[in-house]
């Protein structure tokens, strides 16, 4: 089952940025890159010689490879299968977020040792709605354990739709939050080629290699565990069939969802940048009203 | 026993003694050093038993009126805070040696300094052990005048000694608060023990309530919590390095002692002191970390830092409060232990970070963050530190501040509530502490960011190079306590297990919810070392060359990106709690003559509303006046009403 989940924790990532990039495709009516293009892409970064800039240190060098590490520990805690993950402890779910926090600390430095005005620009971004969006992750795992009275991820694998209004809170601020955590549409554009406009993608700017390869690899991992998280919430099957099933269907659930955020991404534009504070409000809200359903149900019990 | 409590007091005052009389500085700080060696090590071997099993050790001696004996009394609370204040004083004064080394080279006399240092280490020592109100008052009083003294050690500049008088002040605001609690209580028993104290508040009263809310705001003024926190960026700002380390790290955590000492004395707190401690604590670490996001001084900008985390530590002391009125033994072991453990973790990287700013102001002559920027390259012991420290009061895994937090959000996570709104409330106090967290790390990654990464933005007068081994060793051991305590949680817990007990707190439950920590941290270091060795042995053979610069090569030094550039947008959204001074003076025509300038800070909401208040306080007064008709008699007989009133209030909460 451990093992299943690294393998899954490997091959997912690929699978899940082919399938955004391939819906985005479809939708623009091109034939679109392989499936398995980020695995290619990976290789042949990992075996190109970097160029680092003259202004940075090593911090700059060691910043990709704490990203990457940070992403695949979360991997280990987060049940994305639908089954218990490897690591799993009480409070778990903090841990998760500081080391996502860690993660993202680390980005910004690697960042800013370029002394890149851009860079810099896109780590303040960052840590803005970083900040910002903190609280929705913890108000929906507080209801998450008022509901379940599990103080960890277990609560999501025994949070069903019996709690109509949390689990539907749950899924909003999930979605939110994969959005922003990971720059996609409509918070950011990974595809855009204006610096000016840029979170995520122009703190990368100056990598280059296997760092390059770690980030792109990073982001990749941070995404599916994100998305499997939301999965097991949406797996009606979690708790009632054998595990292969469940983890099948997961997996079948997280390239759906994958899918789902190729498609906003292809309808939808992005949101100015002001207004992306107030999009992170919807998630806020949306935990708390998660959060308030809790006590509606606990005072009706 | 409590002997070698005594016989380190007197060391330490001869230590001072021979500080002041002894010629030249070498002199000087040899027996300051000494003393304080020779009293850590003393008060240690008194006090880590203690730690380990419990139990107090105590003494007593006659005394002349008023004070009749000295009652001297050493729990597991008393050892906890011992146990690193005077080994983190002594860390201070190595550092001071080096620190201040460029005075002395122009003749200034360090003995004073010295002997203030070892002062404040007596002044623990007496603090954290009397049982007397009056010696407890003294000791109070002695370390916040030796503090303003140590404050004001560049006393030439009117900058300082107004920050180090404004500190005076507030700390005396709220000796006055503090004397009011005692002779409130002092009036009913006749007695200024502190056994006969906890007789009154043992049962809930009305005096109970007024001596409480005293207590807590002198508290709260020492410890520097919102709104009372105007005096600590100034004075913090003003210091030495050493003496702001010292201050924040340790001198402060004595106001968060006595509130705890006083909690043990109320058998059975209320709820809505939970909930009020709780608040307050929400608030402080709120408004603290806000300030913290977009200050230009390095120095002020930890300060605030430790305003947000006394907040911190408050919030778990609340989380305890509610444990105790809901007879949850775990909730309140996680509550006290997280909250004694934060303070200590505080005073680990919080010492570690001012002692790195102060590594940074020798080199460069300043701490303004726009000025700054490139120093890792030519101070990377100091960045390397200064990242760990950042990282770690950021509470991001596997440094010490993690596990503290982690307790605490565990005490907010627990839904130990009775009622469910009383659960949602806790989970939105967790929310904020994670909000603070977030914007923590903000303020440390633009603090690191922007004053060792990148280039330097202002030329400087000589070239900056790594600190000296004097100021160098105490951020090591700074340092270690930082990575240790944070890599072995267990240990971290351990130290504050049995003061937490004091309250009622049992920990087993604790330790079994923090056991599987360890291997969680230790997947992330092996994971992350591993990563990180493969991947930086295949870049060895990187090429070099420029930054980025969307095409445009004549980028210079001063187009980096500024500390206030980083924060504007955070700053925008809460514009409302961060107010922005702006001096500025634009170029208006098409092609100006003359340069134009903007300066921009941000100041202290607070201060700004209770200067604006005082400012215009005089007017306030004649404007109320007027409105009084033009008869004195009628004025002094409303006046005297009022004090009579006020006299009243007061008696009637003595009842």
């Amino acid at each position: 089952m451990i093992l299943l989940h690294l393998v899954a924790l490997a091959v997912l990532p690929i699978l899940v940025i082919g399938a955004i990039n391939r819906t985005k495709s479809l939708w623009a009516g091109r034939k679109g890159q392989p499936l398995l293009q980020l695995g290619y892409d990976l290789v042949r970064l990992v075996r190109k010689r970097a160029v680092y800039s003259s202004v940075t240190t090593f911090l700059f060098r060691l910043m990709p490879y704490v990203l990457l590490a940070t992403s695949l520990v979360s991997g280990f805690i987060v049940p994305i299968l639908g089954v218990r993950a490897p690591i799993a402890f009480p409070l778990d779910f903090v841990w998760f977020a500081y080391v996502w926090g860690l993660g993202r600390v680390a980005l910004m430095l690697g960042a800013l040792d370029t002394g890149s005005s851009f860079e810099g620009m896109g780590a303040s971004r960052e840590a803005t709605f970083a900040a910002l969006l903190e609280p929705a992750l913890f108000l929906v795992a507080g209801a998450v354990c008022l509901q379940t009275g599990e103080r960890s991820f277990e609560g999501v694998l025994l949070l069903h739709a019996d709690s109509h209004l949390v689990w539907l809170g749950s899924v909003v601020t999930l979605f939110v939050i994969v959005q922003v955590e990971s720059a996609r549409m409509p918070i950011d554009d990974p595809t855009t080629h204006l610096e000016l406009t840029m979170v995520h993608e122009v703190m990368i700017l100056d990598h280059s290699g296997p760092e390059l390869a770690a980030l792109q690899a990073g982001s990749a991992i941070k995404l599916t565990v994100g998305l499997g998280l939301i999965a097991t919430l949406c797996n009606p099957l979690v708790g009632r069939a054998a595990w292969p099933v469940v983890a099948a269907m997961n997996a079948a659930l997280c390239l759906l969802l994958a899918i789902a955020v190729g498609t906003v991404e292809s309808l939808i534009a992005r949101l100015k940048l002001r207004a992306v504070p107030q999009y992170i409000l919807v998630a806020l809200i949306a935990a708390g009203a998660a959060l308030l359903a809790t006590t509606f149900r606990g005072g009706a019990g | 026993m409590i002997t070698p409590i005594l016989i380190a007091s007197a060391v330490l005052v001869v230590g001072a003694v021979l500080a002041l009389a002894l010629p030249g500085n070498r002199a000087r700080a040899a027996a300051a050093l000494a003393s304080q060696g020779v009293a850590t090590v003393l008060v240690l071997s008194a006090v880590v038993p203690l730690l380990r099993g419990g139990g107090s050790i105590g003494g007593s001696a006659p005394w002349s009126y008023p004070v009749e004996t000295i009652s001297l009394r050493v729990d597991a609370l008393s050892a906890f805070f011992l146990s690193w204040s005077l080994p983190m004083t002594f860390l201070g004064t190595i550092y001071a040696v080096g620190y201040l080394e460029p005075y002395f080279a122009r003749g200034r006399n360090g003995g004073p300094h010295y002997a203030l240092l070892n002062i404040t280490s007596l002044a623990f020592l007496i603090v954290y052990s009397v049982q007397n109100a009056l010696l407890f008052l003294l000791g109070w009083e002695i370390a916040a005048v030796a503090a303003w003294l140590l404050v004001i050690w560049d006393y030439k500049s009117q900058k300082i000694r107004f920050a180090g008088f404004n500190y005076l002040v507030s700390t005396h605001v709220g000796l006055f608060v503090l004397v009011a609690a005692f002779m409130l209580m002092y009036a009913q028993t006749g007695s200024m023990d502190f056994a006969s104290f906890a007789t009154i508040l043992a049962k809930p009263s009305r005096l109970r309530t007024a001596a409480f809310l005293l207590l807590g705001v002198s508290f709260a003024l020492k410890s520097a919590f919102f709104p009372f926190h105007t005096w600590l960026p100034r004075a913090h700002s003003a210091a030495p390095a050493h003496v702001s380390a010292l201050m924040s790290g340790v001198i402060h955590k004595a106001g968060l002692f006595a509130f705890l000492r006083f909690t043990l004395f109320l058998e059975q707190p209320e709820e809505w002191m939970g909930w009020g401690v709780l608040t307050f604590g929400a608030l402080s670490a709120l408004f603290g970390v806000l300030y913290t996001s977009a200050q230009r001084d390095m120095k002020r900008l930890l300060g605030y830092s430790s305003t947000e985390n006394v907040g911190i530590a408050a919030m778990g002391f609340g989380v305890g409060y509610l444990g105790m009125c809901w007879h949850k033994p775990t909730l309140v072991a996680l509550g006290f232990g997280g909250g004694l453990l934060h303070l200590f973790n505080h005073a680990a990287f919080k010492c570690l970070l001012f002692y790195a700013a102060g590594a940074v102001y020798r080199q460069t002559h300043t701490v303004d963050l726009e000025r700054l920027g490139g120093l890792f390259r030519r101070m990377p012991r100091t960045g390397v530190m200064f990242l760990l420290g950042a990282l770690a009061i950021s509470g991001l895994p596997p440094l010490n501040g993690f596990v503290s937090e982690l307790v605490i959000y565990s005490g907010l996570l627990s839904s130990a509530a009775p009622s469910s709104s009383g659960n949602v409330a806790l989970v939105c106090a967790a929310a904020l502490l994670a909000f603070v967290g977030g914007v923590s790390a903000l303020s440390m990654v633009r603090a690191f960011g922007v004053a060792f990464l990148g280039q330097s933005r202002e030329p400087t007068r000589s070239e900056p190079h790594e600190a000296p081994t004097l100021m160098l060793v105490p951020m090591y051991a700074q340092t270690v306590l930082v990575v240790l305590f944070g890599l072995v949680p267990a240990s971290a817990l351990a130290v504050t297990r049995n003061a937490a007990a004091l309250f009622g707190g049992s920990s087993p439950e604790v330790e079994r919810t923090l056991a599987p920590l360890q291997t969680a941290t230790t997947v992330l270091v092996v994971v992350a070392t591993a990563i990180a060795a493969v991947g930086l042995w295949s870049g060895r053979k990187a090429r070099r060359h420029v930054t980025w610069g969307c095409g445009y090569t004549a980028g210079n030094r001063r187009m980096q990106y500024t500390g206030s550039s980083f924060s504007a947008q955070f700053a925008s959204i809460f514009a409302g709690f961060l107010p922005e001074l702006r001096r500025e003076r634009l170029p208006t025509e098409v092609f100006p003559k003359e340069h134009g300038q903007i300066a921009t800070h941000h100041v202290d909401a607070v201060e700004r509303r209770m200067f604006e208040v005082l400012g215009q306080g005089e007017d306030m007064v004649t404007h109320a006046s007027e409105k009084i008709p033009e008869q004195p008699r009628f004025a002094f007989a409303a006046g005297l009403f009022a004090i009579l009133l006020l006299v009243g209030i007061l008696v009637g909460a003595a009842r």
